[in-house]
C-alpha cells in the first residue's frame, strides 16, 4: 500500500515536472528565436566597430574605452538615476493612494475615475509632446513660466537648464505612468479575499489598521511587481526625454538608453551603442537585485508585525 | 462569464494555429508582389501599383512627402507598358530608417529609393549597396542639373553617383513689408535687396529696425547661422573627410556673427517647428525669415493675409535646405529599367510638372527658362515672380562637400548657439562643442 | 497614508471631500492632453499654432476627418490593427497565464533559475534589437506579413511575472491539490480551476497588452511596408508630410484611432468588475 502511494507520488511529480516544462516552453522557444539572437549580437558587436552599412572591424575594448572617456555617458547614468527617483517614487506612492481611494466601495463613480486616470496610457505621444512643450515652454507664455511670473520669477529655459530639464521630464514620466500603476495596484487589491477584512473587522480593527495589517501585507507581491517593473522602466527611460528634447538629446536630459540610441541611430556607431547597452544591462541587474533584497526585507518585517 | 472567456481562448487557439502554420489568408494579400488586394482596399492613395498586370518588370519605388509622382508614373507606364511601378509613400524619417535597416540586414530594399539631401550623407559610405549611376548612363544627363546639387549626390572624388536630384530648396530672404515700412524703409524687393546686400548691412539694419519698431530682425538665430554656413566655401570636413572646423575661420565667423546678434538682442532663439515659431510668422514681431523655397507653403498657411510677406535674395548669396535624390539600391534586379525611369522622372519636363502640381522646385536650370515658369506670379507675395527669385538663388549656391558626419557636427554647433543665446560665454561654448564633436568623431 | 483612513468613513466629512478633490484633480490632469487631442482634431492647423492655443473645440471635426480619409485607408488599417492586437492579446493571456501557473503552482527542477531567466530578459534594453530582429524576420520571409508582429509579440516576460505573482496569491494551494486528488490533469486544473479565478488579472494584463500593441509603431513601421498590411499607427504616419505637418488632420486621425481603445478599455473594465462580483458571490 505504502509503495503504491509512493509510486503514485513519484509519477505525479514526474507529471508535474513535465507539465511545468511544457507550460513554460513557449516563452523560451520564442525568446530563443526573437530575443536571444539580438542579445548575443549586441554582445558581439560591442567588440567591433560597425556603422551598420559597411563590414565590421574588430577593435577589442576600444568601444568601452570610448564611452568611459565620454563625460556625457556618465551624465546619462546620473540623469537616469535622478529622473528615476524624481519620476518613479512619487508615481508609485500616488498610484497606491489612488488605488486605495478607487478600491473603496464608498467612493462613487470609481469606474469613471478609473477610466480617466488610465487615459494617459492611451493618449498619443504626439499630443503629449505638444501639450508638454506648451506647459514647459522656455518663453514667458509657457504655462509654468506664466505661473512663476506671478511670483516674479524670470522665465525658465525648461529644455536647457540642469534641473528644469529633469523636472519637466520627470513630470512627464509621472503623468504617463501613474494611471498604469494604479490599475495594477487595483487588480492586486481586488485579489485580497474579503474574509480577511471581515475577520479583521470582527477583531475590531479600524480602517487604518485594516489597511496596515491586511491590505499592505497582502499587496506585497503586487507591490514588489510594481517596484520591480517601475525600476526597470526608469532605468530604460527613453520615450519621454526623446519627445521632450527631440533628436538632439542634450546632455542635461539624456538617459542611458537615449545615449545608446543616439550612438546607434544618430552617429551610426553600433559598437559603442552595444558597449553602452552592456554597461546598462549590468547596472540594471545590480539595481534590481538590491531592489529585490530591500523589498523582500521590508515585506518580511511587515508580516512579522 | 466563464464560457465567454473560454470562447475567447478557443478563438486564440485557432489564431495561433493559423499563425504557426502560416496558412492564413492574410499572407497572400500581404505579399507585395501580388497585390490585387491593395486595389480592393479601395480609396488607398498611399500606395499604388501603377501599370498593367502583365508587365514584365515591376519596380518598387519608395517616396516621401507630397510629390504627385503617381500622376507622372501613369504617364510613364502608358508609354512603357513593359514596366509597372509600385509606389509606396512613407513618412520621411521612416523611409530613411527602413532603407538603412534593409541595407544593414541585406534584404528588403526597394528598386528605387528617394533619399533626402541631408540623409544621403550617411548612405555614402555604402557604395557597394547602390548602383553607380555613372555606370548606367548618368554622365549623359549630368549637364542638365545644377552643378552643386549634382555634386552633393556623389562621393568625395566624384567617381560614384548615388542619385539623380529631384527638387531643391534654394534659400532666400522672406521679409515682412509692414515691418520694413514701419521702420521707414522702402519695402520693394529691389530696395530691400539693395539695403541688405552684405551681412554687415544686415546687422546694422537689424539694429535700426529694433530701435525704431522694437521688432527683432528674425526669430530664429540658427537660420542666420545656416545662411552664413551655406555661403562658406568649406564647412566641417574637406573632401578627404578630414575634420577642418578648428582651422576654418568662415564657420567661426558665422558663429561669432550670430553670437553678436544674440548679445545685441536683435535675433530670437525660438526653436523651429514649434507652435510659437509658426505663430510668430503672423504677428509682425520680426522682420525677415531666411528660408528655402518650400517654406512659402508654411508661411502662407500660418499667415494667410496677402501682401504682407515678400521675397528677395539673401545678403551675399544663397544656400540650400532640403531636396532629394532618387537612388537605386543594388538589391534591385532591374537597374536598367529603374534608371530609365528615374532619368525620365527627373528630366526638365517632368520636374516642371512637379513644380506646377506640388511646388517642388526644379533642380534642372532648363526649367527656369521656360515661359510659363518665367511668367509665374504669386499674388500672395504682392504679385511677385517668386519662381525667378528662387531660381536666381538656386544658381547662386556654391558646391560644398559635407561628409557623413556633417549633421552630427552641425547639431552640436546649434546646441552651442542655443546656449549662447541664453547667456553662456561664446568661447566656452565653442570649446565645449569641439569636445563633444571630438567624442562623436572618435566613434567612426 | 493618513488620508486613506478616512476613505471608509460613511458620513460626509471634510476628509472624504479631500479624497474626492484628489481624485478629481488627478482625473483632470489625466484627461487634459486627451481632451486637447480632440480640440486639435477639430481645428485648422493655423488655429492650433496660435499663442495662446485654443482650448475649446472648433468647427473642423468633419473636415479634418475627411482629409484623413482621403489620405489613408483608415478603416482597413483599423481592421489590421484589431486583428493583430486581438491575436497578440489572447496569445499573451494564454501563454503567460499557463507559464505563470507552472511557475507558481507546479514543482519542477530548475524552476527558480528559469524564472530568473524570464526576469532577466526584461532587463535587456530593446532599442538595439531592431536590426538583428529585422534580419530574423527577413530570413523567415515574414516581411509584410502579420506574423512578423504577432509571433515576436507573444514573448512577454512582464505578463509571465504578473500572472505568477497573481496566481501565487490569488489561487490557494489547497484548491489545486484537491483538484489533482480528484484526478485532474495539470492542464485541466489550469483550465477549469485557475482560469476562472484569475479573471481580474486577465483583464488587467489584457488592457495593458492590447493598448501597447495598438499604439506600437516602431516595429510595425519597420516590417510592414506594404499599405495592405499597415496597422493604424503605421498608416497614420503617412499623414506626416515631409515638411508641412497638418496637425489638425494628424490629430483627427490619431484621435479616432484612440476611440477603439477606449471601447476596449471599457469592455475589459466590465469584465473586471463582473469577475469581481462573481468572486464575491463565491466567497
Amino acid at each position: 500500500m505504502a509503495t503504491k502511494e509512493k509510486s503514485r507520488k513519484l509519477t505525479e511529480r514526474k507529471q508535474n515536472a513535465l507539465s511545468g516544462y511544457l507550460f513554460v516552453s513557449p516563452f523560451f522557444i520564442l525568446f530563443a528565436i526573437f530575443g536571444l539572437f539580438p542579445m548575443v549580437f549586441s554582445f558581439y558587436l560591442s567588440f567591433f566597430r560597425w556603422d551598420g552599412l559597411t563590414p565590421m572591424t574588430y577593435v577589442g575594448l576600444k568601444n568601452f574605452e570610448i564611452i568611459f572617456n565620454d563625460s556625457i555617458f556618465f551624465s546619462s547614468i546620473w540623469n537616469t538615476f535622478l529622473m528615476g527617483i524624481m519620476g518613479t517614487f512619487p508615481q508609485i506612492i500616488v498610484a497606491l493612494l489612488l488605488a486605495f481611494a478607487l478600491n473603496s466601495a464608498l467612493i462613487r463613480f470609481s469606474n469613471t475615475f478609473r477610466t480617466l486616470v488610465f487615459l494617459p496610457y492611451i493618449t498619443s505621444v504626439v499630443a503629449v509632446a505638444i501639450i508638454f512643450s506648451l506647459i514647459f515652454n522656455n518663453q514667458s507664455f509657457g504655462l509654468v513660466n506664466y505661473i512663476l511670473s506671478m511670483f516674479d520669477v524670470e522665465p525658465i529655459r525648461w529644455n536647457q537648464e540642469y534641473w528644469p530639464v529633469k523636472i519637466a521630464i520627470s513630470t512627464m514620466v509621472f503623468w504617463r505612468w501613474v494611471g498604469y500603476n494604479t490599475i495594477i495596484f487595483l487588480a492586486g487589491m481586488q485579489s485580497i479575499p474579503k474574509e480577511l477584512y471581515e475577520a479583521a473587522k470582527i477583531d475590531g480593527a479600524s480602517i487604518g489598521q485594516q489597511i496596515r495589517l491586511v491590505t499592505l501585507p497582502m499587496l506585497k507581491p503586487v507591490l514588489m511587481f510594481v517596484v520591480f517593473t517601475a525600476t526597470i522602466g526608469a532605468l530604460q527611460l527613453f520615450t519621454e526625454p526623446f519627445i521632450f528634447l527631440g533628436r538632439g538629446l542634450r546632455e542635461e536630459g539624456i538617459t542611458m538608453v537615449a545615449y545608446l540610441w543616439r550612438d546607434a541611430f544618430g552617429y551610426n556607431s553600433f559598437g559603442t551603442a552595444s558597449a553602452a547597452a552592456i554597461v546598462l544591462f549590468a547596472i540594471i541587474i545590480v539595481i534590481t537585485a538590491i531592489n529585490l533584497l530591500i523589498t523582500n526585507r521590508v515585506g518580511r518585517s511587515k508580516k512579522v508585525q | 462569464m466563464k464560457n465567454f472567456l473560454k470562447l475567447l481562448l478557443a478563438a486564440l487557439f485557432t489564431v495561433s494555429i493559423l499563425v504557426a502554420c502560416g496558412g492564413g489568408d492574410e499572407d497572400s494579400n500581404a505579399d507585395s508582389s501580388e497585390d490585387d488586394n491593395a486595389e480592393e482596399a479601395g480609396t488607398e492613395t498611399t500606395e499604388a501599383q501603377i501599370g498593367s498586370d502583365d508587365a514584365e518588370v515591376e519596380l518598387v519605388f519608395w517616396e516621401f512627402g507630397n510629390t504627385g509622382y503617381d500622376v507622372l508614373i501613369e504617364e510613364y507606364v502608358e508609354a512603357n507598358p513593359h514596366v509597372s511601378i509600385n509606389l509606396i509613400n512613407q513618412d520621411m524619417n521612416d523611409l530613411h530608417d527602413n532603407l538603412f535597416t534593409s541595407i544593414s540586414a541585406g534584404s528588403g530594399a526597394p528598386d528605387i529609393a528617394m533619399v533626402e539631401e541631408a540623409q544621403i550623407e550617411r548612405f555614402k559610405v555604402a557604395e557597394d549597396q547602390f548602383y553607380n549611376l555613372y555606370d548606367l548612363g548618368a554622365d549623359q544627363v549630368e549637364g542638365d542639373f545644377l552643378e552643386w546639387v549634382w555634386r552633393s549626390g556623389q562621393n568625395g572624388e566624384g567617381s560614384f553617383q548615388f542619385g539623380l536630384p529631384t527638387d531643391i530648396g534654394p534659400t532666400v530672404m522672406f521679409y515682412r513689408t509692414d515691418v520694413f515700412e514701419e521702420a521707414g524703409y522702402d519695402s520693394s524687393p529691389e530696395a530691400v535687396s539693395e539695403l541688405l546686400s552684405t551681412w554687415e548691412d544686415f546687422a546694422n539694419v537689424a539694429q535700426e529696425i529694433n530701435d525704431k519698431t522694437g521688432a527683432l530682425m528674425t526669430d530664429a538665430g540658427e537660420l542666420v547661422y545656416n545662411a552664413r554656413r551655406d555661403q562658406a566655401t568649406e564647412t566641417y570636413f574637406n573632401s578627404d573627410d578630414e575634420f577642418i572646423l578648428e582651422e576654418n575661420n568662415q564657420i567661426k565667423d558665422a558663429y561669432d556673427y550670430v553670437a553678436d546678434l544674440f548679445d545685441a538682442g536683435l535675433v530670437g532663439d525660438i526653436p523651429l517647428w514649434t507652435p510659437e515659431w509658426f505663430a510668430g510668422m503672423d504677428d509682425a514681431s520680426y522682420a525677415v525669415f531666411l528660408g528655402p523655397a518650400w517654406m512659402q507653403g508654411v508661411i502662407k498657411d500660418n499667415s494667410p493675409e496677402e501682401g504682407i510677406w515678400s521675397i528677395t535674395t539673401m545678403p551675399e548669396g544663397a544656400g540650400n535646405w532640403g531636396g532629394s535624390y532618387l537612388t537605386l539600391p543594388s538589391e534591385g534586379e532591374n537597374s536598367e529599367e529603374a534608371y530609365a525611369f528615374i532619368e525620365w522622372l527627373t528630366a526638365p519636363e517632368q520636374q516642371f510638372k512637379a513644380f506646377q502640381g506640388y511646388g517642388l522646385f526644379p533642380s534642372t536650370p532648363a526649367v527656369y527658362e521656360m515661359t510659363e515658369f518665367q511668367e509665374y506670379e504669386d499674388s500672395y507675395f504682392g504679385g511677385l515672380n517668386t519662381a525667378q527669385v528662387f531660381s536666381e538663388a538656386a544658381e547662386a549656391v556654391i558646391p560644398v562637400y559635407k561628409g557623413r558626419n556633417y549633421y552630427p557636427v552641425d547639431d552640436e554647433i546649434k546646441e552651442a548657439l542655443d546656449n549662447v543665446s541664453s547667456g553662456s560665454d561664446r568661447e566656452d561654448e565653442w570649446e565645449a562643442m569641439l569636445d563633444r564633436v571630438g567624442s562623436v568623431l572618435e566613434r567612426q | 497614508m493618513k488620508k486613506n483612513k478616512e476613505v471608509g468613513l460613511k458620513k460626509f466629512s471634510m476628509k472624504k471631500a479631500l479624497v474626492y478633490l484628489f481624485l478629481v484633480i488627478g482625473s483632470l490632469a489625466s484627461l487634459f492632453p486627451f481632451y486637447y487631442m480632440f480640440v486639435m482634431a477639430t481645428r485648422l492647423n493655423r488655429e492650433i499654432n496660435d499663442v495662446p492655443p485654443p482650448f475649446i473645440p472648433g468647427s473642423e471635426l468633419i473636415g479634418n476627418f475627411k482629409k484623413v480619409m482621403s489620405n489613408m485607408d483608415f478603416f482597413g488599417a483599423l481592421g489590421n490593427s484589431l486583428f493583430v492586437s486581438v491575436a497578440i492579446t489572447f496569445g499573451v493571456l494564454f501563454l503567460c497565464s499557463l507559464a505563470g501557473f507552472a511557475f507558481s503552482k507546479l514543482q519542477f527542477k530548475g524552476k527558480k533559475l528559469l524564472f530568473a531567466l524570464v526576469l532577466l530578459t526584461m532587463m535587456v534594453p530593446p532599442q538595439l534589437g531592431l536590426i538583428p530582429q529585422y534580419y530574423i524576420i527577413t530570413t523567415l520571409g515574414w516581411l509584410n506579413d502579420f506574423r512578423a508582429i504577432i509571433v515576436p509579440g507573444l514573448v512577454n516576460a512582464f505578463g509571465i511575472f504578473w500572472m505568477r505573482q497573481y496566481i501565487k496569491e490569488g489561487v490557494p494551494f489547497e484548491i489545486v491539490e484537491a483538484a489533482k486528488i480528484d484526478g485532474c490533469s495539470n492542464f485541466r486544473v489550469y483550465w477549469n480551476i485557475v482560469v476562472p479565478m484569475i479573471l481580474p488579472a486577465f483583464a488587467t494584463l489584457g488592457i495593458i497588452v492590447f493598448m501597447q500593441v495598438w499604439n506600437d509603431f516602431l516595429w510595425p513601421v519597420t516590417v510592414l511596408r506594404d499599405p495592405a498590411v499597415h496597422t493604424i499607427q503605421v498608416a497614420l504616419r503617412a499623414l506626416n508630410d515631409a515638411r508641412q505637418l497638418d496637425y489638425g488632420m494628424i490629430m483627427s486621425g490619431t484621435f479616432w484611432a484612440t476611440v477603439p481603445l477606449l471601447i476596449v478599455f471599457l469592455l475589459f473594465n466590465r469584465l473586471f468588475i463582473q469577475s469581481l462580483s462573481e468572486g464575491a458571490v463565491k466567497s
